[in-house]
């Protein structure tokens, strides 16, 4: 864990007079899954639509990679090694797997050239092997969050947000979804998780940022996070062991 | 090794059909002849319509267009060489002379999406056959002849088989590099859902308009060659409503949108209509139209699309027994 | 100047044609959201019923719209609750247009063998005579034939604003889950609605017949009217269907008259080409909002 690849200082976001995010900072460590959990509300999804750029910060600074890019519009943070994995997956139906893959690969990054490569290896650490020469429309609703993230990862990011890759999912397709983001990050990509699943969370997530209210309340590994008495304050009347499904 | 077998199968193919008009005499080598330039329609029609889902309903234009962009350049400019190549520049011009008239139409027409670009084509389509029709230097209504190539004592028909031949093959080399290709999957995203391409940093607009500028160059030379093969012909030997509904049915029959669909839909068809009911020409329409229907209904995705779901339901059953013995 | 209001005088008179003929389509487009190119051969099927009873029975053709306009109501809605039901279901609302342009395809192809490929019109008494105001001249059968499409798209009007079937088919159109919920049959309603449309179609057909003539290949002519009408006015609605069409009328007789009539429908279908570049949804909108 050599640098810090993605920096925010000061991060604010205010609508209309009303503050969702307040004066946060982090610092996610390269080549770590880092965690960003918080009660419902507490505006984990504005903090993601802030790096990626669909909503321009009110106040403070994000850098990726040491450069400032809060000013950058969504497509240049994309290029410049930023991807999404969203939570409602967007496939192309009637395409197969590997289609759909291969046009996160072959379009995402004007860098990248052995999109062939790409696309196998993306497929095989989401575990889509088997899938591959299916459509996309038949498939689980497992197998469609898998796609979504190897689709992202096809485009060879160096941060991958992954927004609730988790919810809706049975115990084995989140093992299945955790041991699949544990593989991104095995290649080199940090993972940056959004996840309800507490049980995913602390199992895979080298470090944790908790928000509240707009307010960052909490930062640590997944013990002290869990032991803190702020997050369990905060927490209170919505069990950590949370079984949103 | 499957794609050592393929190309032999290929490659067999392509024998058998060079070899074919010895055995079977002038009238199925129209047949056949006919078979091809419907079939090659068809795959140049579906790079545009089956890729990227942009459906023409007056691809008759590219057809129509071609044909007296050859004749008005052999009548201003004179035949270009001699023998069966002479047909070669006037075609080629009339390839280009398509290629340039979509680059113009493309930018405003393609931002129309769904029915109204099919309708704003077939609109496109009438415009051009009116004008051609009612504009007296176009001669559509008097109509216009294109001398016959020289062909050193080969019969026309078997001339025209292996020129359609080769443009059949040289529309599916072109719509198979297509598939393969970045360009392909570009279309291919665009046909599933735009919006989500362009946020994958598909740049739609511009893979759109090449879609369907190479489709428009392959239909121009199509059309050329047709005129060539009929000699003298009016705008409505070449402005033709059914020639656009063709191109469609044949894609739907076979399986809009995959590789050999359009291929397998055009000879369905053609075994049909052509053989099969060959005395029966006022039903032919009856025909095609209940064909469409029983697709649509028994099997939306076509020939091919049925296998294909064949095949995935059987996969996936296996996928169940094997679950069910773990 | 005289030519130029004789020329605006024709044209309205036929753009009123063209509305009724429209309306079907656009309210069939507008509620169910389906491209029926099967509507050229409801219209066209109006107008050799029309024949029919006219040659055979000397029925006047104004009259028979009553019962063509009733077979046709259980033809449209028949196709609808059978045919067009399945493709939805078993595939899209795409595959529906699919459809229905098959279906128009065989009916076109039965049309040409029952009635032969000759070109029909229908003549009833009135048919020779014509009207004069001032210098104006008008064929009385055109006034006929405008009068009555009047009459009939002013019911239609009526019945969707005024009636709870016009209400529940606007409910449906708008927010068909909403509307099931509310205790709405919508698979009936969408089968009245098209047999509505096709019922209208049959009455134009009825009206053209008397004023053009006509074979079984003209139903891709009307076909494409209807979707030009509802591209110039808006889809959905009798008004839209009204200013389209008189729209569509004037367009033609202008060109007919000032550049020539050979070009008529190069000049709608230019007009169609840039209408829809320009504003896709007609000029009185979608009548059912944007959601379609």
């Amino acid at each position: 864990m050599s640098g810090i690849i993605l920096s925010g200082r000061g991060v604010t976001k205010s609508f209309a007079g009303l503050t969702a995010i307040q004066n946060v900072d982090f610092e996610i460590p390269e080549n770590a899954i880092f965690g960003l959990i918080g009660p419902n509300g507490a505006g984990k999804s504005t903090l993601f639509n802030l790096i990626t750029g669909y909503y321009p910060l009110t106040a403070g600074e994000i850098r990726f990679k040491g450069e400032d890019i809060s000013g950058l519009p969504t497509y240049k943070r994309n290029q410049a090694g930023i991807a999404r994995a969203f939570q409602i997956s967007k496939p192309f139906p009637a395409l197969t797997v590997r289609e759909n893959v291969a046009i996160g690969a072959m379009f995402g990054r004007p860098e990248t050239h052995d999109a062939e490569a790409t696309v196998e290896d993306a497929l095989a650490i989401a575990g889509l092997g088997e899938l591959a020469d299916r459509t996309a429309e038949g498939l689980t609703m497992g197998a469609l969050r898998k796609l979504e993230v190897a689709r992202a990862f096809a485009t060879r990011p160096s941060l991958l947000l992954a927004d609730e890759p988790c919810a809706g999912l049975n115990p084995t397709e989140t093992a299945e979804m955790v041991n699949c983001l544990r593989k991104v990050r095995d290649r080199g990509t940090t993972v940056w998780l959004v996840e309800h699943d507490m049980k995913a969370v602390t199992s895979i997530c080298d470090r944790i940022l908790v928000i509240d209210a707009g307010n960052k309340i909490a930062e640590g590994t997944p013990q002290e996070v869990v032991s803190d008495p702020k997050v369990v304050a905060a927490y209170l009347g919505e069990p950590l062991e949370n079984t949103d499904n | 090794m499957k794609q050592g077998a393929a190309l032999a199968a290929a490659a067999a193919v392509v024998i058998a059909a060079l070899v074919l008009p010895m055995w079977i005499g002038p009238f199925y080598t129209r047949v056949l002849q006919l078979f091809f330039f419907s079939a090659a329609l068809a795959v140049a029609w579906n790079i545009l319509g089956g890729f990227s889902g942009y459906w023409s309903f007056g691809h008759t234009v590219f057809i129509g267009m071609g044909a007296f962009a050859a004749a008005h350049f052999v009548q201003q400019a004179g035949p270009f060489g001699s023998g069966p190549w002479a047909i070669l520049v006037p075609v080629l011009f009339a390839g280009v002379l398509c290629g340039v008239f979509a680059a113009i139409i493309a930018y405003p027409i393609l931002r129309l999406r769904g029915i109204y670009f099919a309708i704003a084509m077939l609109g496109v389509s009438q415009v051009v056959g009116e004008l051609v029709n009612n504009v007296s230097w176009f001669q559509g209504g008097v109509g216009v002849f294109l001398p016959p190539p020289a062909l050193d004592g080969m019969a026309p028909e078997d001339f025209f088989y292996y020129v359609f031949g080769g443009l059949l093959l040289l529309c599916v080399i072109i719509a198979m590099m297509v598939r393969k290709s970045r360009f392909g999957h570009a279309l291919l995203s665009i046909r599933e859902d735009e919006e989500t391409a362009m946020m994958l940093g598909v740049a739609t607009e511009r893979y759109k308009i090449a879609a369907f500028v190479l489709s428009a160059m392959l239909v121009g030379v199509l059309g050329a060659v047709y005129a060539y093969s009929v000699g003298y012909f009016t705008t409505y030997t070449v402005f033709r409503l059914d020639f656009s509904l063709n191109m469609i049915v044949f894609c739907l029959i076979g399986g809009i949108g995959t590789l050999f669909g359009p291929i397998i839909g055009t000879a369905i068809m053609l075994f049909i209509t052509q053989v099969l009911l060959s005395r029966f020409l006022d039903i032919h329409l009856l025909i095609t139209g209940a064909m469409v229907v029983v697709i649509i209904l028994l099997m939306p995705g076509g020939v091919i699309g049925a296998l294909r779901a064949w095949r995935q339901s059987r996969a996936t059953g296996k996928d169940r027994e094997a679950e069910a013995r773990t | 100047m005289n030519l130029f209001l004789q020329t605006t005088l024709n044209g309205l008179v036929l753009g009123g044609i063209y509305s009724l003929a429209a309306v079907g389509f656009s309210l069939v487009f507008g509620v169910l959201g389906i491209v029926n190119l099967t509507h050229g051969i409801f219209v066209i099927a109006g107008a050799y019923g029309a024949l029919v009873l006219f040659t055979k029975l000397g029925i006047d053709p104004l009259l028979a719209i009553i019962p063509i306009g009733a077979v046709l109501f259980a033809v449209g809605y028949a196709y609808q609750r059978t045919i067009i039901q399945w493709a939805i279901s078993r595939a899209s609302l795409v595959a529906s247009l699919v459809v229905t342009f098959g279906v128009a395809m065989m009916a076109r192809n039965v049309l040409q063998i029952v009635f032969g490929p000759d070109v029909h019109t229908i003549t009833p008494t009135y048919s020779f005579s014509s009207l004069t105001l001032g210098d104006l001249r008008i064929d009385l059968v055109r006034i006929v034939a405008l009068g009555a499409s009047l009459v009939l798209l002013s019911v239609l009007a009526l019945v969707l604003a005024r009636t709870h079937f016009g209400r529940a088919i606007r409910a449906t159109a708008q927010q068909p889950l909403a509307a099931e919920l509310s205790g709405l049959n919508t698979r009936n309603l969408h089968g009245l609605t098209f047999g509505l449309g096709a019922a209208m179609a049959g009455a134009s057909g009825a009206i053209i017949g008397i004023v053009q003539p006509f074979t079984a290949t003209s139903e891709v002519a009307w076909t494409l009217n209807a979707f030009i009408v509802v591209v110039l006015g808006g889809i959905g609605s009798p008004a839209g269907a009204l200013v389209g069409g008189l729209l569509l009328g004037l367009i033609n007789a202008y060109t007919a008259q000032y550049v020539g009539p050979a070009l008529t429908q190069a000049a709608m279908f230019l007009v169609l080409v840039l209408m829809l570049l320009v504003r896709p949804n007609g000029l009185l909108g979608n009548a059912f909002g944007e959601s379609r």
